[in-house]
C-alpha cells in the first residue's frame, strides 16, 4: 500500500516538472571539471547523467529546468566535437536542443565557429525569423497558446501560420496570426492600449483575502522579491513576514474602498485614493500590517470525556478553561463517549465567552427500505437527508455514502456511534400512499409514525417534537398562591420564605419591582428572575426570596413529546449528573421506559436513584414508582411492591407531578390496601 | 402525520386475518365502508347506515366490518341521539370484534353510556368493567386516558374517594395538555378536597389555570377556589349588598323557593304564579311546568327545572314522577351526584330516593324538613324534630351531626331553608333565639353567620341559594326581592 501511494507520487511530482535542485551542482561541476581541471572524461559522464536525468521529461519542464537542459546540450555538443570518436554526435545535440528551445543562443565563447555555423544553418533551415516588439514589457506573451518567453527580439518559430497574443494586466491584451517562412524575416508589434489603473498590495502576513468596494480580489502569497525587501522595513516586520505583491486591476476611476482580511486578525480597511485610479497607472500601496485578534473561550461540561474541536480543529479535552482563540465564528464541537454537542459560536476580540456543553443525542439516518417508486419519494428522502437543519438539541447524522439501510443499521448497532436510529419504509398498500417512519433508540423503544410524502410539510411535527427538551424541574420561591378577585393570594410559604418575612393569608403585591395582579403576574416574575433571587412585598417593604428549581416529573404519552429522543436526551444528562439531579434524571427515564411499558427496565433504573429531598417530587415519588413498576410485574414481586409503597409513606411530604402535585401518600396507601389478600 | 406505535398489536391481527379473505372482497368492503363515510358526509344518513349495514352483513370478516359498526353507533349517538339503539352496535363490536383497535372505541362509548345511564354504585360497575377491560387490552390506545379519567368519575361515584384520585392522577400523568388530563385535574382537586385536604386542592386547581389558563377549566377552577376562599380562609363577617340584581326591589311576585344551576345561574320558584324562573343577564325566564306549592326547586340541567311539591312528589316537565308510595307530605328535595332526586318529610321516618325507572329507595333518616345535595354525593339534612344539621353519606348515614346553634351566639329552632354549594358549603336560614344566616363547612364547623338584625335586612326571608363567588342570596317573599350577602 505504502510503496504504491510512493509511487503514486513520484510520477505526480515527475509530471509537475519537479526536479532534483542537485542537478544544477552537477552542471556546474562539470563545466568547472572541463574548464579549469581539462578532464573531459570526468565532464563529460556529468552532463550525460544531466542529460539522462532532464531528457525524459524535457516536454513538461518549466523555462528554468528547460534552460539548463539547453546549456548541457550546449556543452556536450562543444565536448562531443573534440572528440574523436564522438564527433558525429554533436549535429544531433544540437538538433535536440532546438528541438527543445529554437530561440535558445548558444554559448558562442565555448562553442567553436565551426560548430555554431553549423547551429546557426539548422535553425535557419527548420524555423522562420520572427522579430516582436512589446510595449509595455513585463507582460504574457504566448504562441499559439504555449507561454513562451516575453523578451522582445528575434523568436525562432517553425514555418506555418502561427497566432501571438500579448496581454498584461491593466492592459488590453492583443493578438495577432501571422504566416512564418523559412529563410524570411517577420516584425510583430504589440503596443498595448491601458484600460485601467493596477495597485499592488503587500500585506503582512501572507494569506490575507483582499476586497475592493466588497468584492473579493484574491488572496496575498509568497514572500516579498528581493528587490522590493524595503517594503518590510516601512511595515516593521522582516521580507520572510511579507507577502508578494498581489495585483489588482479593473480600478474604474475614482475612490475605493479596500478591505484585507485574515483569519484571527483584525481586518484593515483602507482607502484607494482618486489619485492612484486616476489617470491609468500602476501603483504599490504601503504593506498593510494585520494584527493578531484573540478571545478567551471557556468551556464547561458536567459530563465526562468530552473532546473540543472549534471548526474541526481538536482543542483537547473539556472542560476547557480560558482557551486564548482567534477572534472569529466557529463551529463548536465536543464529542463525548456518548453523544455531541454542536454549536455556532462567535468569540469577540478581547471578550470571553463561555460556553457550557452537555452530549445531545446523536440521530443517524440510515436510509429508506426498499425501492418503491412513488410520487413524493424524492422530495421526501431529500428531506429525510436534511433534518438536521432542522434539528437544534439532536446531532444530526446520515449513514455512510453508498451503504445500505441494512448495513448502517448493522454497523451502528454494533458500534454505538449513535444513540438514535431513524429509517423509512413505504406503509404497507400499492400504490404507495404513505410512508411508515421507525426513529428508535439503541436498545429498541422505538416510535413509528406514518408520514403522506406529498402532505406540506410531512416532517414538520416531527422535527418540533425532536427538538423539544423534556423539562424536569420548574422555578419556585417557597410561594404558592391563589387567584382571588382581589389578587394574588399567598396560600402557603415554605419555612425559607416565612423567615424572609412572607405572611401567608395576605395578598402579594409586587415581584420584581412590578405589581402583580394576580398568579400570572407573579409566575413571569419567578420565571424571569435571575441571579437565584427574587424581590417581592406584600403591600410592605420588599422581601428578597430564594428562587430554586423544584423538581417535576416527565409526563408519559405526552404528545408534544417524542419519547425516544427524551429516552436517549435523559441519559446522557445522568452522564456526570450527581445528587438529586442525578436521581430526578433516573426517574425521568423510569417514566419515559414506562411511556415504553417496559417496566421491567424502568426498575432497574430506579434501583439506583436515592434522592436527598422529602418534599414534592423526590424520594417517595422514587418509592412510589418503584411500588408501580413492581406491580406490573405482576404477583411475584406484590411483597416487594408492598414494601416499595411503605417506603413511600415515610415521606408524607412527598407529591406526584411537582411541588403543586398532589401528595401521594393516599394512594401509596391505597396501593397497600388493593395488594392486601 | 400520527402515532402508528399504538396500533401495531391490533394490526398484527388484523393482518394475520387478512388472508382468509380474498383480495377484492377486501377491496369490496373498503370501497363499501368509503361509501357510506361519503354518503354520512352528505347527510343521506339512510344510505350511509344501509351501506354500512350490508358491509357487515355481506363481508363480516372485513376489518372495515368493526369500522362500519363504530360508525353506525356513533350515527345513533351523535345523529339519531338514541343511545338504546347504539348500544347493539357496540355490544356486537366488542364481542364479536375485540381484536380491532374500534373495540377500543366501543368499551368507551359502552363505559359511557352505561355510566350516564347509571343511577346506583351497582349499576356503574358495569362502567367500571368496560373502562378498565379498555385499559387492559388496549393499553396504548389513545383513549385509554380519557378511560382512566371517566373510570375516576365512576369511581367517584361511588364514594372510593382515593381510588377516584388514583384513576384522575393516571389520566393526568398521560398528556398533561390532552382535555381528558385537563379535566381529571379539575375532579382530582375536587377529590382531594373530600378527601380533607383543601391546601391540596386548592394547590391543584390554581396549578390546573397556572398551566391551561386557556382550557374551560381554568374559570371553572377559579371560582371553585375563590369560593373555598371566601368561605373557608378569609371567612368575612356577613355583609349586606343589598337587593340583587343591584338595586331591583318589588320585582318579583313572592318568591319562596331559591336553587343554583350546575352553571352557577340562579333559578327561583314564585308563589303567585306557581312556576320557576331562570334568572338569566338580570331576566326572568320561565321553566318547568306550574306547579302549585313547591316545596323544593331541583335543577337537574341548565335551564330545567323540578319541583317538588306536598301533593306530587317531584314534578317534571312531562308530569310527576311516579313513586310506589309517596311520602305523605313532602318539605323538601335535592338532586344526588347520580340526579336521583331525594325527597324528605318531616312527618316520616325516611327520605326516599327516587332512581330512575327503580323502585324508589329509602333511607333511614327520620324527621327530616330540608335537603341540600353534598359534593361527595350525600345531603345535609335539617331535622327541626331532632335540632340537629346531619351531613349524610351516599347511603344515608350520618358521618356528621350538628347540634342546632353549634358554635353560636344563641340556638335556632327551626331551619327555614337549607342550600349548599358544589364544594361542599351549606348555608341555612334559620329561626329561633338565632334568627339569620349560617354558613357550614363540609365538616360541620361554622364558618359565617349573622342575624338578619346585624345585617341591617328585614322581611320574611323563605329561602337561601350559594352563588360561585362565595355570596348567598337571599328570597324576601314580603317584599318581593332578592338580596345578597358577601
Amino acid at each position: 500500500m505504502m510503496r504504491r501511494l510512493l509511487c503514486l507520487l513520484l510520477t505526480a511530482c515527475a509530471a509537475l516538472g519537479a526536479q532534483d535542485p542537485s542537478l544544477r551542482d552537477t552542471l556546474a561541476s562539470a563545466k568547472a571539471l572541463w574548464a579549469t581541471q581539462g578532464d573531459r572524461d570526468g565532464a563529460a559522464a556529468k552532463f550525460e547523467a544531466v542529460l539522462a536525468a532532464l531528457e525524459p521529461s524535457a516536454r513538461t519542464l518549466d523555462e528554468g529546468w528547460t534552460r539548463l537542459l539547453c546549456e548541457a546540450y550546449n556543452w556536450t555538443a562543444v565536448l562531443d566535437d573534440r572528440t574523436a570518436g564522438k564527433k558525429a554526435q554533436a549535429p544531433k545535440r544540437l538538433e535536440s536542443l532546438l528541438d527543445l528551445d529554437p530561440d535558445y543562443e548558444i554559448d558562442r565563447t565555448i562553442t567553436n565557429p565551426r560548430l555554431q555555423a553549423a547551429f546557426d544553418g539548422l535553425r535557419a533551415a527548420r524555423f522562420g525569423r520572427v522579430k516582436l516588439a512589446l510595449e509595455p514589457a513585463g507582460g504574457v506573451l504566448t504562441v499559439d497558446g504555449k507561454a513562451r518567453r516575453s523578451e522582445a527580439g528575434v523568436h525562432w518559430m517553425t514555418p506555418g501560420p502561427h497566432t501571438a497574443a500579448y496581454a498584461r494586466i491593466g492592459y488590453k491584451p492583443r493578438e495577432m496570426t501571422f504566416e512564418v517562412a523559412l529563410k524570411d524575416a517577420r516584425d510583430l508589434d504589440f503596443k498595448l492600449e491601458r484600460t485601467s489603473s493596477v495597485i499592488t498590495v503587500f500585506t503582512s502576513p501572507a494569506g490575507a483575502e483582499l476586497l475592493v468596494d466588497g468584492k473579493s480580489r484574491g488572496f496575498s502569497r509568497g514572500q516579498v522579491p528581493a528587490d522590493r525587501s524595503y517594503l518590510a522595513d516601512r511595515a516593521g516586520v522582516k521580507p520572510e513576514q511579507l507577502s508578494d505583491g498581489l495585483r489588482i486591476a479593473d480600478l474604474a476611476p475614482g475612490k475605493h474602498l479596500l478591505e484585507v482580511r485574515l483569519p484571527c486578525h483584525r481586518t484593515r480597511r483602507l482607502e484607494i485614493a482618486e489619485a492612484l485610479t486616476t489617470p491609468f497607472a500602476d501603483s504599490d500601496l504601503e504593506p498593510v500590517k494585520l494584527e493578531p485578534s484573540r478571545g478567551t473561550l471557556t468551556v464547561q461540561s458536567a459530563a465526562p470525556g468530552g473532546q473540543l474541536f472549534l471548526s474541526g480543529l481538536d482543542m483537547g479535552r473539556v472542560p476547557a478553561r480560558d482557551l486564548q482563540v482567534c477572534a472569529q465564528a466557529y463551529d463548536l464541537q465536543v464529542k463525548y463517549p456518548a453523544g455531541s454537542f454542536t454549536q455556532r459560536i462567535e468569540v469577540a476580540e478581547g471578550a470571553s465567552l463561555t460556553v457550557v456543553a452537555r452530549p445531545k443525542p446523536r440521530l443517524t439516518y440510515a436510509g429508506f427500505e426498499g425501492n418503491d417508486d412513488f410520487a413524493g419519494r424524492e422530495r421526501l428522502l431529500g428531506m429525510l437527508a436534511a433534518l438536521g437543519g432542522r434539528l437544534h438539541e439532536v446531532a444530526f447524522f446520515t449513514a455512510a455514502k453508498g451503504e445500505s439501510l441494512k448495513d448502517c443499521l448493522a454497523r451502528l448497532r454494533s458500534s454505538r456511534e449513535t444513540e438514535l436510529l431513524l429509517w423509512a419504509r413505504p406503509a404497507p398498500g400499492r400504490p404507495v400512499q404513505q410512508v411508515e417512519l421507525v426513529l428508535s433508540t439503541l436498545t429498541g423503544q422505538e416510535e413509528r409514525l406514518t408520514v403522506m410524502p406529498l402532505e406540506q410539510d410531512p416532517l414538520g411535527s416531527l422535527a418540533v417534537r425532536m427538538d423539544r427538551q423534556a423539562s424536569l424541574s420548574e422555578p419556585w420561591a417557597g410561594l404558592t398562591l391563589l387567584d382571588l378577585p382581589e389578587g394574588a393570594h399567598v396560600l402557603q410559604a415554605d419555612a425559607a420564605a416565612l423567615k424572609a418575612g412572607i405572611k401567608p393569608g395576605r395578598l402579594l403585591t409586587e415581584a420584581a419591582g412590578k405589581p402583580v395582579a394576580n398568579v400570572a403576574d407573579f409566575r413571569k416574575a419567578l420565571a424571569e428572575a435571575r441571579g437565584g433571587t427574587l424581590m417581592v412585598a406584600q403591600g410592605e417593604a420588599p422581601v428578597k426570596l430564594a428562587v430554586a428549581q423544584m423538581p417535576t416529573e416527565l409526563p408519559v404519552n405526552a404528545s408534544g413529546l417524542c419519547y425516544p429522543v427524551v429516552l436517549a436526551d435523559l441519559r446522557l444528562r445522568y452522564l456526570g449528573a450527581q445528587g438529586d439531579d442525578a436521581a430526578l434524571l433516573r426517574l425521568g427515564q423510569a417514566l419515559a421506559l414506562m411511556h415504553f411499558r417496559e417496566y421491567d427496565k424502568a426498575l432497574e433504573v430506579l434501583r439506583d436513584a436515592r434522592m436527598v429531598a422529602v418534599q414534592g417530587v423526590s424520594q417517595g415519588t422514587l418509592d412510589y414508582y418503584t411500588g408501580t413498576c413492581l406491580l406490573h410485574m405482576g404477583a411475584a414481586y406484590q411483597r416487594e411492591a408492598a414494601q416499595s409503597f411503605n417506603q413511600a409513606l415515610k415521606y408524607p411530604q412527598a407529591t406526584l407531578f411537582g411541588p403543586d402535585g398532589p401528595l401521594l401518600a393516599p394512594l401509596a396507601r391505597q396501593a397497600l390496601q388493593d395488594l392486601q389478600p | 402525520m400520527h402515532v402508528l406505535g399504538t396500533w401495531i398489536r391490533p394490526m398484527t391481527l388484523i393482518l394475520a386475518a387478512a388472508p382468509l379473505l380474498r383480495a377484492q372482497d377486501g377491496d369490496m368492503a373498503e370501497r363499501l365502508y368509503r361509501s357510506g363515510e361519503r354518503a354520512h358526509a352528505a347527510r343521506s344518513y339512510a344510505e350511509a347506515t344501509e351501506t354500512w349495514n350490508q358491509l357487515i352483513a355481506q363481508l363480516p370478516q372485513s376489518p372495515f366490518a368493526a369500522r362500519a359498526l363504530l360508525s353506525l353507533a356513533r350515527h345513533q349517538l351523535e345523529v339519531e341521539h338514541k343511545p338504546d339503539a347504539a348500544l347493539p352496535f357496540l355490544e356486537k363490536l366488542k364481542n364479536a370484534y375485540l381484536k380491532t383497535p374500534q373495540a377500543g372505541d366501543a368499551l368507551l362509548l359502552l363505559g359511557r353510556l352505561r355510566a350516564e345511564r347509571s343511577h346506583s354504585p351497582a349499576d356503574i360497575k358495569e362502567a367500571l368493567a368496560d373502562f378498565n377491560r379498555l385499559v387492559d387490552l388496549f393499553p396504548d390506545h389513545p383513549l385509554v386516558q380519557e378511560a382512566r379519567f371517566r373510570m375516576g368519575l365512576a369511581r367517584k361515584l361511588q364514594g372510593d374517594w382515593t381510588r377516584a384520585l388514583q384513576a384522575f392522577t393516571e389520566a393526568m400523568r398521560m398528556d398533561p395538555d390532552a382535555p381528558a388530563a385537563i379535566a381529571a385535574q379539575l375532579q382530582a382537586a375536587e377529590t382531594l378536597d373530600i378527601l380533607g385536604d383543601l391546601p391540596g386542592c386548592l394547590r391543584m386547581l390554581q396549578d390546573l389555570r397556572n398551566r391551561h389558563p386557556q382550557a374551560p377549566e381554568a374559570q371553572e377552577a377559579l371560582w371553585r377556589i375563590q369560593a373555598r376562599a371566601v368561605q373557608r380562609l378569609q371567612k368575612p363577617p356577613l355583609k349586606s349588598q343589598g337587593p340583587w340584581p343591584q338595586g331591583r326591589t318589588k320585582w318579583l311576585k313572592t318568591p319562596t323557593l331559591l336553587a343554583t344551576g350546575p352553571e352557577g345561574d340562579v333559578y327561583l320558584y314564585q308563589s303567585d304564579d306557581d312556576r320557576a324562573y331562570h334568572l338569566k343577564d338580570g331576566a326572568l325566564v320561565a321553566s318547568g311546568p306550574v306547579v302549585k306549592g313547591g316545596k323544593a326547586l331541583l335543577v337537574p340541567a341548565p335551564g330545567t327545572t323540578w319541583i317538588v311539591n306536598a301533593r306530587s312528589g317531584v314534578v317534571k316537565e312531562e308530569g310527576p314522577q311516579a313513586a310506589a308510595a309517596p311520602l305523605p307530605s313532602p318539605s323538601g328535595g335535592m338532586l344526588d351526584a347520580w340526579g336521583n332526586p331525594w325527597i324528605c318529610d318531616p312527618g316520616s321516618p325516611v327520605i326516599q330516593v327516587l332512581a330512575g325507572d327503580a323502585a324508589p329507595r329509602s333511607l333511614q333518616v327520620p324527621a327530616v324538613q330540608a335537603l341540600a345535595p353534598l359534593p361527595d354525593g350525600g345531603a345535609a339534612a335539617a331535622s327541626d324534630a331532632t335540632r340537629t344539621l346531619l351531613f349524610l353519606d351516599a347511603a344515608g348515614r350520618a358521618r356528621v351531626t350538628v347540634p342546632y346553634g353549634k358554635d353560636l351566639p344563641a340556638s335556632f329552632k327551626y331551619v327555614v331553608s337549607l342550600a349548599s354549594d358544589p364544594v361542599g358549603h351549606v348555608a341555612a336560614l334559620v329561626d329561633g333565639d338565632f334568627e339569620g344566616v349560617v354558613v357550614w363547612g363540609p365538616d360541620g364547623s361554622v364558618l359565617r353567620s349573622a342575624t338578619y338584625k346585624a345585617l341591617g335586612i328585614a322581611g320574611k326571608f323563605r329561602a337561601v341559594a350559594l352563588d360561585r363567588a362565595g355570596g348567598l342570596i337571599l328570597a324576601d317573599r314580603s317584599n318581593d326581592l332578592l338580596i345578597r350577602l358577601q
